[in-house]
């Protein structure tokens, strides 16, 4: 039997959300048991000291000036690239920067300082990422498997859904009846409330949270949290030129979005105008 | 003549007959007179008068559509736009009065009769989706303002429909197309940034 | 004597600290926090919804809470009232997170500074809370749910059911980590051998937060910051440190006060208090989710629309404080306090905080042990 593959988990300027998410993988025993973690800033592991792996996990930004295990975060990162086979940034901090800084692949829109190692890197956005997308990115390393890149890197077996795709609220979408309110099972948050959903690169809505949930299910609008753009502004509202939203639906021309809306809205969902749940026969 | 080009110039004649006569007093038997055609054999072309008035909706707001799509695709600001569109509708309101006419008075005065399959904006989309594109892209560049979608169509059209019903009953001074300039500056000044 | 500085690492982010010691036993220690990140900058001039996606990213493993007192924070800025239900449904994911938090901590940060340990238990025990703030909150962590005005979900019957089944299951579970009735094989393993007098601090403990059964016993009025040789402020109450945190919030609870009693605050009677703790919220979620009335509204719509206030919520760590100024819908100035900056603050020998406290006259072999006991959570400090 050939060893295991060492992993080295590091975290730059993050809020340590990226593991917790992790920690909730159903399978997590099974795949830490499978690998060699020689270092991990929570999951007991050894000492930090440069060495070569297998692969390298970053999570979180990174940033000038700022400190990690008592190197400079640019350099620290840049020797472990070096020292590395394999990279999977997990986060959309350290794919493109997010909250906190600047992507170690990208800064938001523009190329990021590691751009160039863009062949040995994979990544997984997402704020946080879903455990599963993690655990997926280590395992088909593990297993040799050739992962399917999008232009940013990111696996399309997971990125090439929409976040809207499988959303409990989809029917309200088709017939273009919006949500009259938050806290309410009733509407899409497309219209107003400022859902991403229907452009947003991820599959919250088929491989769920939690094994349960998502946040549009949950009446919470998707931030579109695993795209470059992330946090954009007015995250609860919906931006509309002339009352027609900013953003469309991923694949469709403007003008064919606005005939089909039309059609929808002129003809009506009679069950759908109405409550889900009440007393009437 | 193809069943579609019949169709056409079955509509054109009615068209004329409710300009002339008023959309309730034209019948279709006063419409398969004009076009020498049998009654009978209207029908295997329009099944009602509901049925005509309604492709002719759609048949017109296709006609307008397309026209403003063009603009649309235009390389030139909004300013420029306004003025395009305003050009077209009083150029059709004087080559094509009974069209203008008919788009105008008998579709809005007489909404019931397009009730059934004609919901809402539905015949008319071909046009209200190209008007939707001219504004959003406005906004989008920042030349007009951001405002509720109604708010800024009634403000363009019922301008416009105002005019037109002016220059129809003979109370304009000018020939409407004279008023392009001011209109155009007026419509862009109440929409602008 | 001898100074050793220490790159404490394995708990929330990471912090220095320096020892200054004799032979083997701690003079003085003073703790350092070097991260910023800068998220009340980030904050100004947006909406002040977009601080209910911002703020949980203040932290990974207590972000829900910092998402709560944000709510909170602005609720008290525009005068908005919010039903009963909404009410429920927040002390219910609040207090689960404090309960992941809790088990976590236990098996993943404190036992290993003294045993090795299956830490796998955490996640087993962690994974499946996570799932019941889920169903009423969309995901776990990093939800925004909790809105000024209320919460998004709208549930039903058969969620609450869910919720309901699951509490029960896990409450049952947890028996096996500390009993309702104190007793803990894994708690007294890792005091084989130890003292339980290990680690006593300055006694001195403040509550400010209203939230699950916790009653308040101070005023977030007296509460100051001042600089410290540290990044972080310095937190003071009435010009004295002070200890927040399980301990504090749950001492008028009757097994806790016996073994207070006892012990003082060494860091056994801490950690009791904080593993205990998981009990009583559970007893606690169990009875007011039987309170809620799925008919009332989920949100009211927010009128208001400029106004300063404060949220303050018991947190997992303790009594954490969000304040914030509006003008406009925006955010005009935004200010938050943890918890870890009162028991982590850096006073002198002769005023030392609640941690500082704890390791002096103690063995430098328990450095780590006391340290993390205060379960320090870096990240929130470096907000
Ligand atoms: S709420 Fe969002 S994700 Fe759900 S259907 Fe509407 S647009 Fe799609
Ligand atoms: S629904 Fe949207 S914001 Fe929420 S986790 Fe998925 S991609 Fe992120």
């Amino acid at each position: 039997m050939h060893s295991k593959s060492k992993v080295i988990w590091i975290d730059g300027v993050s809020c340590y959300g990226c593991s917790h998410s992790f920690y909730n993988y159903p399978e997590i025993k099974e795949l830490l048991e499978k690998i060699e973690l020689i270092y991990h800033p929570l999951l007991p592991s050894n000492e930090f000291k440069f060495q070569r792996c297998d692969i390298l996990i970053i999570e979180g930004a990174i940033k000038n000036n700022f400190l990690r295990l008592d190197f400079d975060l640019i350099e620290l990162i840049s020797k472990l690239i070096n020292l590395s086979k394999k990279i999977i940034l997990i986060g959309t901090c350290s794919v493109y920067g997010g909250i906190f800084g600047e992507g170690v692949l990208f800064n938001k829109e523009n190329k990021g300082k590691f751009f160039k190692y863009k062949d040995k890197i994979i990544s997984i956005p997402g704020c946080p990422p879903h455990p599963e997308w993690i655990a997926y990115a280590i395992e088909m390393i593990l297993n040799k498997k050739r992962l399917i890149l999008d232009k940013e890197n990111r696996p399309k077996e997971i990125f090439s859904y929409t976040s809207h795709m499988g959303c409990v609220r989809n029917e309200y979408f088709e017939w273009k009846i919006d949500a009259k309110n938050f806290g309410e099972k009733e509407g899409c948050l497309f219209y107003e409330q400022g859902c991403q959903g229907p452009y947003t690169h991820s599959s919250c809505n088929k491989i769920l949270w939690n094994e349960v949930n998502s946040k549009p299910r949950a009446g919470t609008p998707c931030f579109g949290c695993t795209e470059k753009t992330f946090p954009k502004k007015n995250l609860f509202k919906t931006e509309t030129f002339m009352g027609i939203p900013a953003n469309i639906p991923l694949g469709v021309s403007k003008r064919a979005y606005l005939t089909l809306a039309g059609v929808a809205k002129s003809l009506k969902n009679e069950r759908l105008e109405r409550k889900l749940i009440d007393d009437s026969e | 003549m193809s069943k579609e080009e019949k169709k056409l110039e079955i509509m054109k004649t009615a068209l004329n007959l409710f300009a002339k006569n008023g959309f309730y007093n034209t019948t279709i038997a006063d419409i398969a007179r004009e076009m020498g055609m049998s009654v009978g054999n209207m029908y295997n072309y329009f099944p009602s008068k509901e049925s005509l008035a309604k492709e002719l909706l759609i048949y017109t707001s296709k006609l307008f559509g397309e026209e403003l799509k063009k603009i649309n695709e235009m390389d030139i600001s909004s300013k420029e736009k306004i003025k395009k569109i305003v050009e077209l509708y009083f150029k059709m309101a004087k080559e094509e009065p009974e069209l203008v006419d008919y788009f105008m008075r008998v579709y809005l005065s007489n909404k019931e009769i397009f009730a059934n399959g004609c919901e809402g904006m539905l015949c008319v989309s071909a046009f209200v989706t190209e008007i939707m594109i001219f504004f959003e892209e406005g906004v989008r560049r920042k030349e007009l303002k951001n405002q509720d979608f109604f708010a800024a169509f009634g403000l363009f059209m019922g301008y416009l429909g105002g005019l037109v019903f002016l220059f129809r009953e003979g109370i304009l001074g000018k020939d409407i197309e004279e008023y392009t300039n001011s209109v155009s500056e007026n419509i862009y000044n109440a929409l602008k940034i | 004597m001898i100074v050793n500085k220490k790159i404490i690492t394995k708990i929330e982010g990471e912090a220095t600290l320096k020892l200054y010691k004799k032979n083997e036993i701690i003079e003085f220690a003073q703790i350092e926090f070097w991260q910023y990140r800068g998220i009340e900058e980030f904050l100004k001039n947006r909406h002040y919804l977009d601080a209910c996606v911002i703020n949980p990213r203040v932290c990974g493993i207590c972000g829900h809470s910092h998402l709560i007192a944000t709510a909170k924070a602005i609720e008290d800025a525009l005068n908005i009232e919010i039903t009963e239900k909404a009410k429920i449904l927040r002390e219910i994911t609040l207090g689960l997170e404090i309960i992941q938090n809790h088990i976590k901590w236990f098996y993943l940060t404190l036992y290993p500074t003294i045993k090795k340990i299956d830490f796998f238990k955490a996640f087993e025990f962690s994974k499946e809370i996570a799932k019941i703030i889920a169903i009423i909150a969309g995901q776990f962590p990093h939800n925004s749910y909790a809105i000024p005005g209320g919460v998004t979900c709208d549930l039903t019957n058969l969620d609450i059911l869910k919720i309901k089944n699951s509490l029960k299951k896990m409450f049952d579970k947890y028996q096996n980590v500390i009993d309702i009735k104190g007793d803990s094989k894994d708690l007294e393993n890792l005091f084989n051998g130890i003292s339980k007098e290990l680690g006593k601090s300055i006694n001195k403990f403040l509550v400010l937060g209203d939230n699950l059964y916790f009653k308040s016993n101070g005023d977030v009025e007296f509460v100051k910051e001042e600089q410290s040789i540290s990044f972080n402020k310095n937190v003071l109450y009435k010009d004295e440190f002070v200890e927040v945190g399980p301990l504090a919030r749950n001492l008028n609870n009757k097994l806790i006060k016996v073994i207070y009693n006892s012990y003082k605050d060494s860091i056994y009677t801490r950690i009791f208090a904080r593993i205990y703790e998981v009990n009583l919220i559970f007893k606690y979620l169990l009875k007011i989710i039987d309170e809620i009335n799925i008919n009332e509204k989920s949100y009211i719509k927010p009128k208001n629309c400029s106004g300063t206030g404060i949220g303050i919520v018991e947190a997992p760590r303790g009594s954490l404080i969000h304040k914030v100024e509006i003008e406009n819908e925006k955010i005009k100035n935004y200010e938050i306090i943890v918890p870890t900056q009162f028991n982590l603050s850096n006073g002198t020998k002769n005023k030392p905080s609640a941690a500082q406290a704890s390791l002096m006259n103690e063995n430098e072999k328990f450095a780590d042990f006391i340290f993390k006991c205060f379960d320090i959570c870096a990240i929130c400090v470096s907000h």
